[in-house]
């Protein structure tokens, strides 16, 4: 029984100064929050211009859109280096072989990677309306600001099954660089997925943020045409689709571990 | 039996050994990313998603199939900016990270054969990028490539990679003296975009944004190939050509000005690698 509250206090401590850490990171180095943000930035510019004349709910496209594909260049990005850095630094090894589960120093870095995310968003959305010369109207701001957490929480459980996989491959910056479009695309960032050909949906419904942001549309957006089975649905799917990730998450996190220190070939890659 | 040069006269390493040396190991080392997997997804996924993302965007918005092709000509064509700015201004950064920077600067290589070679094998997977980014764009979105216009497409699209290669060059001497050259990389990867006619006219950004982009290679080398693609006077696409040839001139000549006084601070402080 001591032992268990133990290990859970040890977990929540890992988990804690993981993040810690990753938070000293970026202070010392806070220039990464700049690559993940030029491009939503430039994007949101880019789309507000394309969208100008197409109604006052564009402008909500428009920043969503742009905080979304913030946060998921976040995701992407900063979960290939949640074990990457491991690598370079000669740490993964030593990380691996502490008695705290290796998904709990992850999750740490990977619950940074979503806020600073979110702070990418938050300057997206003071970009664009500056540029637009006021806020967008929300029907419902305490609801949309509860889903956009969930938002964040679904790109969290995305980012630890991408730091799972990274462990076991080297194309991490492969999957990072030359996917970012289609993950924008696929999950529908800028547009609803809906409008993509009928055959791509079920590769979209795969990620839990496709889901959660339908859900966010159909909630600020009136008038919005997402997903046939509307805002209970795609919050239903967001759930579930969650859980799963976060499942298989654990379970390749545990593999993960079993199988280099069975094998002892964790720098082999 | 060997004989020891002359000390009196310099060494002087041949420019066409310099050149091909670096145009075939620079890919390998500086440049980063000549590997099956980068190459194949640079020139054909990349051009393929970009393309794809903003038509949609542009279908959300209203447009039409016109406004769908000038998006996808435009996107077609700033995929350049992967293979040409991004990975070629970068080449600073890792010459730091892997300690060759100190050698290359006492090295006696002709600096012209170098930079030149550094940048065959950008300027072709540029020109690959392209091609392929232009035949998505006509067979996915009915863009109108005539084969008549074939060959002056042709000398737009070469000329566009060169000045890209050339203005990606000059970011890697503005990069000597900054800590990375990863933001800058970024900023020009993206913001070509906004300000290079790319999705909509230039004309419809406020008048200092039209200035900062017609300061940008690409803004030139997406007009000269818009001009061919809408069948425009030989007269009229020729003085893009001149643009785009200037635009290709002055980054690489304001590349080689800047390394050359990077190289001089370099060797008066010997504090180039501090960073």
């Amino acid at each position: 029984m001591m032992a268990t509250a133990l290990g859970r206090v040890s977990r929540s401590r890992s988990t804690y100064a993981s993040l810690r850490l990753a938070v000293l990171q970026f202070i010392a180095d806070p220039q990464w929050l700049i690559p993940s943000m030029i491009a939503p930035v430039v994007f949101a510019l880019v789309s507000f211009e394309l969208f100008r004349s197409a109604g006052p709910y564009f402008l909500t496209y428009a920043i969503l859109g742009a905080g979304m594909m913030s946060m998921w260049g976040q995701t992407l990005y900063g979960s290939g280096w949640a074990t990457g850095q491991d690598r370079e630094f000669g740490t993964l090894e030593p990380t691996i072989q502490a008695p705290t589960p290796y998904l709990y120093v992850v999750l740490g870095r990977v619950l940074w990677n979503v806020l600073s995310g979110l702070i990418g968003g938050a300057i997206v959305y003071v970009v664009i309306v500056a540029f637009a010369g006021g806020p967008p109207a929300l029907p419902d701001p305490v609801g949309f600001a509860l889903l956009f957490v969930f938002v964040m929480v679904t790109l969290a459980s995305v980012g630890v099954v991408f730091a799972a996989f990274y462990v076991y491959t080297r194309y991490a910056g492969f999957i990072q660089n030359i996917g970012e479009f289609a993950f924008y695309i696929g999950t529908g960032c800028m547009f609803p997925v809906v409008l993509l050909p009928f055959y791509t949906n079920p590769v979209s419904l795969i990620f839990p943020p496709t889901w959660a942001l339908d859900a966010l549309r159909y909630l600020s957006i009136p008038g919005y045409r997402g997903f046939a089975w509307g805002f209970w649905g795609d919050l239903l799917g967001a759930v579930a689709t969650t859980a799963v990730y976060l499942g298989i998450a654990g379970a390749v996190f545990t593999r993960v571990e079993h199988h280099v220190l069975e094998e002892g070939n964790l720098s082999e890659y | 039996m060997a004989t020891a040069l002359p000390s009196a006269v310099p060494y002087r390493s041949a420019f066409w050994r310099t050149f091909w040396a670096n145009a075939r190991i620079a890919p390998r080392t500086t440049l980063g990313f000549m590997r099956v997997d980068f190459v194949f997804g640079t020139t054909f996924i990349v051009p393929l998603t970009q393309i794809v993302f903003f038509a949609f965007v542009v279908q959300l918005g209203g447009g039409g199939p016109s406004e769908i092709a000038y998006t996808a000509i435009g996107n077609a064509v700033a995929t350049v900016t992967y293979s040409s700015v991004f990975s070629v201004c970068q080449t600073t950064d890792h010459e730091k990270s892997q300690g060759t920077m100190e050698h290359l600067l006492v090295s006696p290589a002709n600096r012209l054969a170098l930079y030149f070679g550094r940048g065959l094998i950008p300027i072709l997977l540029s020109l690959a990028t392209v091609a392929v980014g232009l035949v998505y764009a006509a067979v996915l979105f009915g863009v109108s490539i005539p084969l008549s216009v074939i060959p002056s497409l042709t000398v737009s699209v070469v000329l566009t990679a060169f000045a890209m290669v050339g203005f990606g060059l000059l970011l890697g001497g503005v990069a000597l003296y900054l800590r990375t050259s990863i933001i800058l990389g970024n900023i020009f990867l993206f913001v070509g975009l906004l300000l290079s006619g790319v999705n909509f006219p230039l004309s419809v950004l406020p008048v200092p944004l039209q200035w900062a982009g017609d300061a940008l290679p690409l803004t030139w080398g997406v007009a000269a190939i818009r001009a061919v693609l809408a069948g425009e006077a030989f007269g009229s696409v020729a003085v893009l050509w001149g643009a785009v040839a200037l635009a290709a001139a002055l980054s690489f000549g304001a590349a080689i000005g800047l390394w050359e006084y990077f190289e001089r601070r370099a060797l008066a402080t010997g504090s180039i690698a501090r960073f």
